[in-house]
């Protein structure tokens, strides 16, 4: 019965929807974003510096007629070890947060990767390895060994979040 | 080019028509629901609208038919009419006059007869039954004419999406300019050189588009001035001037809480008592002036009193008190320097708190509003005589003659609005006074100051030593508040008009950068915030 296996085909989609992340490096672990929170994924543009801001905010770059602010997470998040300063070619996602947008340089290509939405759990209630605010943090999927932890960007890019210095 | 009596009448046209429109959509819902208070007030309004344009236009007939109109529905909203029977009949029949009136106004045809109607209203309001003729309502329903307003009213969103498209075709067109140019292909240059005038063309129209009259806004001071004035117990006039003065909106906007301010504290603190100005041989009733004004690209507006004027000395204790200068310095400071701290943060020469000014919120409140649009605020005053302040407010907002230089391999911007000048000089034209440069700029000496100095490192900047002085120095000569101070920069660009971005956010918080712009070789270039660059001096100065 054709009909009949094509509705419970349905039923299993949307049981375990798939959403699509890009993935992303920082520091030593795997981040994910939805795709729908990314605008795009370019090299890193030129990126002018500005005076009396903390460290982590880059500064300003071009992106096709859109100054938007370039922040590092690494330096944010204190993942990177001291010293070590980001490559001369690095990647830079445009995320669209509410009413902005933000550029996040991150020194890997970001991948693409597809998986059911039932796999990412919740993040545990404190997480001791990492510098970051759970509230950031959407879930964590476990895909083949891999460890990715989701963000969620709108959570994080609040004005007054990125503007603080140091997170606890 | 229309004269100004012609578009007044336009608009006024467009928006009695506008008027007419909703009046008889209100006015047959309120014969479906005769309770609806919603409706009720709108009719109320329009009508009071109506008659205040028609009245300033010099149609007292459109005037006078509107007030009548006006006190029925002002006894049905109070409940002491019913919007029912006859009464309901005539009230149409206004309506339909009142649009057949404002037609007529636009066909420069004579206007009709009313006396039959204003009678009717007449009786209305005293309770009488209105004499109807029969045949009212039935010819002119049939030829109504349906019509369309030569105006278009459009949302001031609409426009600064536009205003900020074009600012951003001026950028491309930049671009373009200059690769067209590097490039050294005729017909390129040629198509560029046609872009340029084609989008300077768009921008004005676009910047035109966006002006109203000044007089809009000082069209409400009257109101203003009374109530101040009452509560005051002051006896003012207000003399309004240069309403037609044209500015952008967004910029009118943005002042209006500034010069509320202003208008209060002139009643409240400038203007003296009956008693005080007879006493001090000036006529009992003060005179209050709110001026407009074109010089060269600026709009100036004037706030003028003839009060008690501001007290130098006093002003000058005060700023010893609150520690914003030695007593040492103070002496040697000349009056506007003293005036200058009346726009300080908190500074109230208030004695007591009153009920319209004196809160606390001082003049630094208007200061801001007008750094904000690029703007001065001087002050001018004479004791016993009055005081003058003057609102230096650009046209537009869109462009901005800024002097562009470089630092650590960057460019950077400052608005000419606060550029005094620029200067080259060799250490020995350099002093050395407590640990600060000292220029001597036209018999001034003027605090210099490496701006990389200033922008990077924290807290206290370490005493300039003679050693470090070498070398010849390019100097901008800023103007803040009377306040001058010279930054010293790697190299003078040039002078250009560029087009400001504010700055996204989040670092929209960050206040010594204005705004951003993108130069024409696609660079980013930051606009340096000229009073918050002189608030980070005092207070890193060593």
């Amino acid at each position: 019965m054709p009909d009949s296996e094509q509705s419970s085909d349905k039923k299993n989609v949307k049981a375990d929807a798939i959403i699509q992340l890009i993935v992303f490096r920082l520091g030593d672990e795997e981040y994910g974003l939805r795709i729908e929170q990314v605008k795009e994924v370019t090299i890193t543009p030129e990126v002018a510096r500005m005076p009396k801001t903390p460290p982590f905010i880059k500064g300003i770059a071009n992106l096709r007629g859109d100054i938007i602010a370039i922040v590092d997470l690494e330096e944010r998040f204190g993942l990177r070890p001291a010293g070590q300063e980001l490559p001369a070619t690095s990647y830079t996602l445009a995320i669209e947060a509410k009413d902005y947008t933000i550029g996040i340089v991150v020194r890997e290509v970001p991948q693409p990767l597809s998986i059911p939405v039932s796999i990412i759990e919740k993040a545990p209630d404190f997480i001791q390895d990492i510098n970051i605010n759970d509230k950031y943090i959407e879930g964590i999927a476990k895909v083949n060994g891999r460890i990715i932890i989701v963000l969620d960007m709108l959570k994080l890019l609040t004005p007054s979040e990125i503007m603080q210095l140091q997170s606890s | 080019m229309k004269s100004r009596e012609q578009e007044y009448r336009e608009i006024f046209m467009s928006e009695a028509l506008e008027y007419y429109d909703a009046m008889s959509q209100h006015i047959s819902e309120l014969e479906r629901n005769p309770q609806d208070q919603p409706s009720l007030n709108e009719l109320f309004r329009l009508m009071h609208n109506l008659k205040s344009n028609s009245r300033a236009m010099g149609f007292t007939e459109i005037g006078e038919v509107a007030h009548h109109m006006e006190t029925i529905f002002g006894l049905i909203r109070e409940k002491q009419r019913d919007f029912a029977g006859s009464l309901s009949k005539v009230l149409f029949s206004g309506v339909d006059t009142l649009g057949t009136m404002i037609r007529a106004v636009g066909e420069e045809m004579p206007l009709p007869d009313v006396t039959t109607l204003l009678d009717n209203l007449d009786r209305l309001v005293r309770g009488e039954e209105p004499e109807l003729a029969d045949e009212e309502l039935s010819d002119e329903d049939a030829t109504r004419k349906l019509e369309l307003s030569d105006l278009v009213y459009i949302q001031i969103k609409k426009l600064d999406h536009l205003l900020n498209l074009v600012g951003e075709l001026i950028i491309d067109r930049d671009r373009i300019l200059t690769l067209s140019k590097e490039l050294g292909n005729t017909a390129l240059q040629n198509t560029a050189a046609h872009l340029f005038r084609i989008t300077d063309e768009l921008q004005y129209s676009v910047m035109d588009a966006r002006l109203v009259n000044v007089g809009s806004l000082l069209n409400k001071f009257p109101r203003v001035v009374r109530d101040v004035a009452t509560a005051e117990q002051k006896q003012v006039e207000l003399t309004l001037s240069g309403q037609d003065i044209q500015i952008d909106r967004n910029i009118l906007q943005i002042i209006t809480d500034a010069l509320l301010h202003l208008v209060r504290n002139a009643v409240a603190h400038g203007i003296e008592t009956p008693d005080e100005r007879v006493k001090a041989g000036k006529a009992a009733e003060g005179q209050l002036r709110l001026s407009a004004q074109t010089e060269r690209d600026d709009v100036l507006i004037q706030v003028i009193d003839d009060g008690k004027g501001i007290n130098v000395e006093q002003v000058r204790r005060k700023a010893v008190e609150r520690g914003l200068v030695s007593k040492q310095n103070a002496k040697n400071l000349d009056d506007d320097a003293v005036r200058a701290f009346l726009f300080e943060p908190g500074f109230s020469m208030a004695k007591e708190v009153t009920e319209i000014s004196g809160r606390g919120v001082g003049l630094d409140v208007v200061k801001l509003a007008i750094d904000s649009l690029g703007g001065q605020l001087r002050v001018d005053s004479k004791l016993g005589e009055g005081t003058t302040f003057t609102l230096v407010l650009p046209t537009s907002i869109a462009v901005k003659g800024a002097l562009l230089f470089e630092l650590a391999e960057r460019s950077y911007a400052i608005p000419l609005m606060h550029t005094d000048s620029v200067v080259s000089l060799m250490p020995e034209q350099l002093h050395i006074v407590g640990g600060v440069l000292m220029a001597s700029i036209q018999s001034e000496n003027v605090p210099v100051v490496s701006l990389k100095r200033l922008l990077y490192g924290e807290g206290p900047m370490p005493p300039v030593v003679r050693a470090e002085v070498q070398g010849r120095h390019d100097i901008i000569i800023i103007d803040y508040n009377n306040r001058k101070l010279g930054l010293i920069v790697d190299r003078f660009l040039r002078q250009q008009d560029i087009v400001i971005k504010p700055m996204s956010k989040p670092l929209d918080t960050i206040e010594l950068f204005g705004g951003v712009t993108l130069l024409g070789s696609g660079q980013v270039c930051l606009v340096l915030d000229v009073p918050a660059l002189t608030r980070l001096f005092l207070a890193r100065r060593p």
